[in-house]
């Protein structure tokens, strides 16, 4: 019992040891997301580039889609295009959302034509992994599904639930890992 | 002391600059209204910057988020009902007080559950440490000291008169 005893300090040691060491590594940009396993919220957009289509909720139902919050000012967004039309090469449904940082005072006036413009030129160049860009204006649907930044990714199933979410740059890795294995579940 | 005031005075003047900026872009009619968004500026997270409150951030999202509190709170939100919102887009991640649940109740019971088990050690111990004195050898030991001290006396005594 007394040689026992004398464990206590070296496992307790081993466990704030093991506990901080994780802690070194873990990912602080890894919020629990509160819209997993949630609908996907209602909205009223239109698209990027004609501002008289206007999108709702419903023009994302009926198959499995990936939502991808991004901007031509954002640099992480540059490098998952490339991959991103890759997987629209392989039959994924890609919806973009584009998250306009232009889109508030503080940030100087929008002026929509100069982006259409940019956005053409960036897919023309890097590849076009869209079905069609809803133009979060004010991004309200962003706020509403969480978004600190671009690039973020959902992917919502046929209803319209998200089932996952992604902050920062989808490759082949985190595609492989964690959105594929979903995939295959929902179908 | 001089110093001391005028960090204070520093401080305090700074510090209404930044209040003032805030009404200056968020304005209310309601006094009442205005002191629920600042607390709540106050107590809200940046998910982006996550050291920083959404007053003292300048991200995109934390813009966005303190002109979606001002709508809220001017729309008449209470302050529950708009930190309720946040939450629900953005997890418990976004309030800088967390409600007890099932993982955040362990930041409450740990330190309370050590502090327990400090003290449970700490009386142990004490029990254990007094050691043991034998009366008899107490005694002899005090006898012992008087002896030496007397011889002592006596030699200094005879060293003065000699």
């Amino acid at each position: 019992m007394k040689k026992l005893r004398l464990f206590i300090p070296i496992s307790v040691f081993l466990l704030t040891a093991v506990f901080l060491y994780k802690g070194l590594f873990s990912d602080p940009t890894d919020i629990k997301n509160a819209n997993l396993e949630r609908e996907f919220p209602e909205f009223e957009l239109p698209n990027l580039m004609d501002e008289s289509h206007i999108y709702n909720k419903a023009d994302l139902l009926g198959e499995v889609t990936l939502v991808n919050v991004w901007g031509t000012w954002c640099v992480t967004c540059r490098v998952e295009l490339p991959f991103m039309t890759q997987l629209r090469n392989q039959g994924v449904r890609i919806v973009g959302v584009y998250y306009d940082n232009a889109a508030e005072a503080a940030f100087g006036n929008v002026n929509l034509a100069k982006t259409q413009a940019e956005v053409e030129q960036m897919l023309a160049q890097l590849g076009n992994p869209f079905q069609f860009n809803i133009y979060d204006v004010k991004r309200d649907l962003s706020l509403d599904l969480g978004v600190t930044g671009a690039p973020e990714s959902f992917l919502i199933d046929q209803n319209g639930v998200i089932l996952a979410h992604r902050r920062g740059a989808i490759d082949e890795r985190v595609w492989q890992q964690q959105f594929q294995p979903l995939i295959e579940r929902v179908q | 002391m001089c110093k001391f005031i005028f960090s204070l005075l520093a401080w305090t003047f700074f510090w209404s600059q930044s209040v003032y900026a805030l009404e200056q872009t968020y304005p209310f009619d309601d006094v009442n209204k205005s002191k629920v968004f600042d607390e709540l500026t106050q107590e809200l997270r940046c998910p982006k910057c996550q050291n920083q409150n959404i007053a003292d951030s300048n991200a995109m999202v934390a813009i966005d988020l303190k002109n979606k509190t001002y709508e809220l709170v001017k729309e008449g939100n209470s302050k529950q009902q708009v930190v309720d919102f946040m939450v629900a887009r953005y997890g418990n991640f976004v309030h800088y007080d967390p409600p007890i649940n099932s993982v955040t109740i362990w930041l409450w019971v740990i330190p309370v559950m050590i502090l327990v088990l400090l003290i449970v050690v700490m009386l142990r111990r004490k029990k254990e440490a007094g050691p043991k004195i034998d009366d008899n050898y107490l005694a002899q030991a005090e006898a012992l000291l008087a002896q030496a001290e007397q011889k002592n006396t006596k030699a200094t005594k005879q060293d003065k008169e000699a």
